[in-house]
């Protein structure tokens, strides 16, 4: 009975996802790809939370749907009508066609030649206890196995965070430019 | 002794490289005499040596010392070595002592001139190739003076370059010398072939083990160079374009020393010449025929030095045949009697064409007598000494040759004659100039001329060593005197490989003073021939009869002749390889990888679109290919 | 484990994972693109946590939150970048950014 229960709940989630994502790829509307994408994030907030991974759900849920998310929807929305929406029309012709081809050969590969090459071996998963995937492991390990990656992670964010204040700053030259832009 | 030999050589270089170092920052006259001051020194040098040789027994005359292995290999060295025995102190003294000479005579002749401390660096290094040519004691380092003598020739005579005329006789000049050069090292690879040194002593021993064709290509290709370095016939053409050079170079680079460098090589090898007679017999050929040749042409020179010019030619002719005979000594005696009379004359001609401003021309000149009084006796003394007029010194070396000469046989006999018409030769051409340039009323030229000049007849620089070479040119024969005394063929004898003496023959008493006779009458009979034609009625300064005079002022067509088998096929392969080879094959190789390379780049670069979807496009196929490969090769 | 075994997860990764090239490499605008990117980087998260739960070690689960944050730190630079854009009054359209054509 359990069994079946996270089967249909599998495959609620998995077919939310690609539909999500098809969705993000092809609206035109870049709010509504936004709102896909929170969907999709949210799908996959349910997968990792039946891959024994909670603290990954809640952490998804809470930095990306939640903040990343939210800072891409302010962004459309102060970009208001600036945004185009056409498709691949007016471009050249052999790079849609291209890239087409290119994805569908990457998933062909990634399925097929990953598939055949070690295919036995990705279907026992190992025993784990229930608190395989909760905050105070990850914490542990963190703050133990992977204190590098923790520190160097941290530095990025703080790289990214003044990053983004020196690319938001106006200078004095556009303030002027854009007021006589307004007076004309 | 030793240390004498070494001053020597190194005096003049020290001073050409701290003339050449000290640049503008030391005046023109400092140069001038730092030059003179190291040539002179040379010569102490030089005096050290022959005194330090005299105090030894005549079979130790000889000593050789090495400074250092300069080319080292498993069975081949050579050593900076340099060899001090009778021979070589001969030419040195020679060389240094004439040469100081010269140069003190260059310190007032070439005053005033912008490039003097170039011409006297250039001269320091002459003097000190010439002494490394002499006093090296292999071969290799003889060649590399002999190269060297060849170089300071080239700088010398196109000293004044912005004349084409000099630019192109220092050309022609260096390249026949280098055609001996070439000779001469096949003829030292020959020998290293067959004995495995180039030591003097050890090459000559080596030598007797020869095959007779080998020796005897070797003995030619000594010839080769000693042809082209003393301008014998057929490599001649250069010597009197050489006359383009200033008046002291040719005083002493193409009379007293380089051009004779060519008879030291022969006497020097004379083992390798002695195992070759026939080349031998080819030496003192070309001799005669250029004593011949140089003395029928010098009479329809109208330039004062190109007669002085052909006068040396054919006087070297002379020290061919008798090194060609195997008269090494008198050969010798001869070269040290022409270096003195023969730069007297230069040095003096010199001092004409200082008073006339530079002009040349025997034509435009006469009666200079009366402007320059003791030029002209130095200039009589030297004609005296050339034509061989007893008591001065050219009758003594001279006469030996030919004595030398009729006592070697049936081809001797003819050289011989060739010799005594020779001698009437020179007293014609030689008496020509003198009468000409000096005797008579004076030209206009030299009337234009009289009025300027108030300090005589030159600096003191310039008449003092005219002065001394004239008093040697009368005594310097008194150093051997046929039949009576020998002092200067017993001190060369010592350099004779394997024998009691160096020369190969000996004439009879009877035979000395008969030639003596014969050339002495014939040097006054050429004499009264000169006075007639040129003397007295001054009439046509050039023969008349017009085939005769054109061969002769053409120089017997010779370079008309090379003209025609050297340069002109030269120059029409060189254009046909140019067009054929060159332009497209190399040129257009050239082009075309750059051609390529330009269009590969462009290619390439039509991959830089812009487009941030084709970069992405790529990266994504580029990933779809790695990951096979990755998956694939395990 | 209950349900799929990891092999169907990482089918599904692979999908979603194509389905973020696919939006890169076609559509101009340079938000869309964004979005496709952090669809890609998640697909890989994805196959993280999976291999995660396969060998039963966290390295997996430590290595996609360390992604998480490089992601969110990448948004960021890349919103700046695109309102840097629109503020130039420049097309936001791929195909026009052209500068560095070479």
């Amino acid at each position: 009975m359990g069994n079946v229960l996270v089967w249909a709940i599998w495959l609620l989630a998995a077919t939310a996802c690609l539909g999500s994502g098809l969705a993000v790829v092809t609206f035109r509307n870049p709010f509504f790809s936004a709102l896909a994408l929170i969907g999709n994030l949210g799908s996959l907030a349910v997968l990792f939370l039946l891959a024994s991974a909670e603290f990954l759900a809640a952490a998804q849920v809470l930095v990306y749907a939640g903040a990343v998310m939210v800072m891409f929807l302010f962004v459309i929305a102060y970009l208001g009508d600036r945004t185009p929406g056409a498709f691949t029309g007016g471009g050249p012709s052999w790079v849609s066609i291209g890239a087409v081809v290119a994805a569908a050969a990457l998933l062909v590969e990634i399925v097929v030649v990953i598939g055949l090459a070690a295919g036995d071996r990705l279907t026992d998963a190992a025993e784990v206890e229930r608190s395989f995937g909760s905050p105070a492991e990850i914490g542990r390990l963190f703050l133990t196995d992977h204190l590098l990656a923790f520190e160097i992670t941290s530095i990025v964010l703080l790289i990214a965070a003044v990053g983004g204040v020196v690319l938001g700053t106006r200078s004095r030259a556009e303030d002027e430019e854009e007021a006589a832009r307004a007076r004309a | 002794m030793i240390a004498g030999a070494w001053i020597c050589l190194a005096a003049p270089l020290a001073g050409a490289l701290l003339i050449t170092l000290a640049g503008t920052s030391i005046s023109r006259r400092t140069a001038a005499w730092i030059s003179t001051l190291s040539v002179f020194t040379a010569f102490g040098g030089a005096v050290a040596s022959f005194v330090g040789l005299l105090g030894r027994e005549r079979e130790e005359r000889e000593a050789v010392t090495t400074a250092w292995t300069w080319l080292g290999t498993q069975n081949f060295d050579v050593g900076l070595s340099l060899l001090v025995d009778p021979l070589s102190v001969t030419m040195m003294l020679i060389v240094s002592g004439v040469g100081g000479l010269i140069v003190l005579y260059s310190v007032g002749y070439m005053d005033g001139d912008p490039e003097e401390r170039r011409y006297f660096a250039y001269m320091a290094l002459f003097v000190f190739s010439m002494l490394l040519l002499v006093q090296s004691a292999n071969f290799l380092l003889l060649l590399v003076g002999w190269g060297l003598v060849g170089l300071a020739s080239y700088l010398l005579i196109g000293f004044w370059h912005e004349r084409p005329e000099a630019v192109a006789a220092a050309k022609k000049a260096f390249v026949m010398n280098v055609f001996g050069d070439a000779t001469m090292a096949l003829a030292f690879f020959a020998i290293i072939w067959q004995t495995g040194t180039l030591d003097f002593q050890a090459a000559f021993e080596g030598a007797d083990g020869m095959s007779q064709t080998l020796v005897n290509l070797v003995a030619l290709g000594l010839l080769g160079g000693a042809v082209a370095k003393s301008a014998q016939i057929p490599l001649h053409t250069w010597l009197p374009d050489a006359m383009e050079g200033p008046t002291p170079v040719s005083a002493l680079i193409h009379a007293a020393t380089m051009v004779t460098a060519g008879v030291y090589l022969i006497v020097r090898a004379h083992p390798i010449f002695e195992l070759a007679p026939s080349i031998s017999d080819l030496a003192a050929g070309l001799g005669a025929v250029t004593l011949l040749a140089a003395g029928l042409i010098a009479l329809v020179q109208t330039d004062i030095k190109r007669v002085i010019a052909y006068s040396t030619m054919s006087q070297i002719g002379y020290m061919f045949l008798g090194a060609g005979l195997g008269a090494y000594g008198n050969g010798m005696f001869h070269l040290m009697t022409h270096a003195f009379f023969k730069a007297l004359l230069f040095m003096a001609a010199g001092l004409v064409i200082h008073h006339l401003a530079g002009e040349q021309d025997i034509r435009k000149m006469s009666g200079v007598r009366h402007a320059m009084p003791r030029t002209f006796a130095a200039f009589l003394v030297g004609s005296l000494a050339l034509v061989g007029i007893p008591p001065l010194s050219g009758f003594f070396s001279k006469d030996s040759i030919l004595a030398s000469a009729i006592a070697s046989g049936g081809y001797g006999q003819l050289l011989f004659a060739a010799g005594l018409l020779g001698a009437l030769l020179t007293g014609l051409y030689t008496f020509r100039l003198l009468f000409v340039v000096f005797l008579g009323p004076p030209s206009e030229l030299v009337k234009a001329h009289q009025q300027g000049h108030g300090h005589g007849e030159g600096p003191w620089t310039m008449t003092l060593p005219v002065a001394v070479l004239a008093v040697l040119a009368v005594v310097g024969g008194w150093i051997q005197i046929a039949g009576v005394w020998h002092p200067f063929g017993e001190w060369l004898d010592p350099i004779a490989v394997g024998r009691e003496h160096l020369a190969l023959v000996e004439p009879t008493v009877m035979q000395d003073y008969v030639t003596s006779a014969l050339a002495v009458g014939l040097g006054l009979l050429g004499i009264w021939a000169a006075w007639a034609f040129y003397g007295a009625s001054r009439r046509r300064v050039v023969p008349r009869a017009a085939l005769v005079r054109e061969t002769l002022e053409h120089k017997l067509w010779f370079d008309e002749l090379y003209d025609a088998i050297f340069f002109r096929p030269a120059v029409l392969l060189t254009r046909a390889l140019r067009r054929s080879v060159e332009e497209p094959l190399i040129g257009g190789s050239i082009e075309g990888v750059s051609l390529g390379a330009r269009n590969a780049g462009g290619a390439v670069g039509e991959a830089q679109t812009g487009y941030l979807r084709s970069y992405a496009l790529a990266i994504a196929a580029g990933v779809a290919i790695l990951v096979v490969v990755f998956v694939s090769v395990q | 484990m209950r349900g799929p075994d990891p092999s169907w997860y990482l089918v599904l990764s692979a999908f979603l994972f194509s389905i973020g090239v696919a939006g890169v490499l076609l559509r101009r605008s340079p938000l869309i693109v964004l979005l496709s990117l952090e669809i890609m980087l998640n697909a890989s998260n994805l196959a993280l946590i999976t291999f995660a739960r396969l060998h039963g070690g966290h390295d997996g689960q430590i290595f996609a939150l360390a992604v998480m944050a490089v992601a969110a730190a990448e948004v960021v630079v890349g919103l700046g970048l695109i309102v840097a854009i629109a503020r130039r009054h420049l097309d936001l359209d791929v195909d026009r950014l052209r500068v560095l054509r070479g």
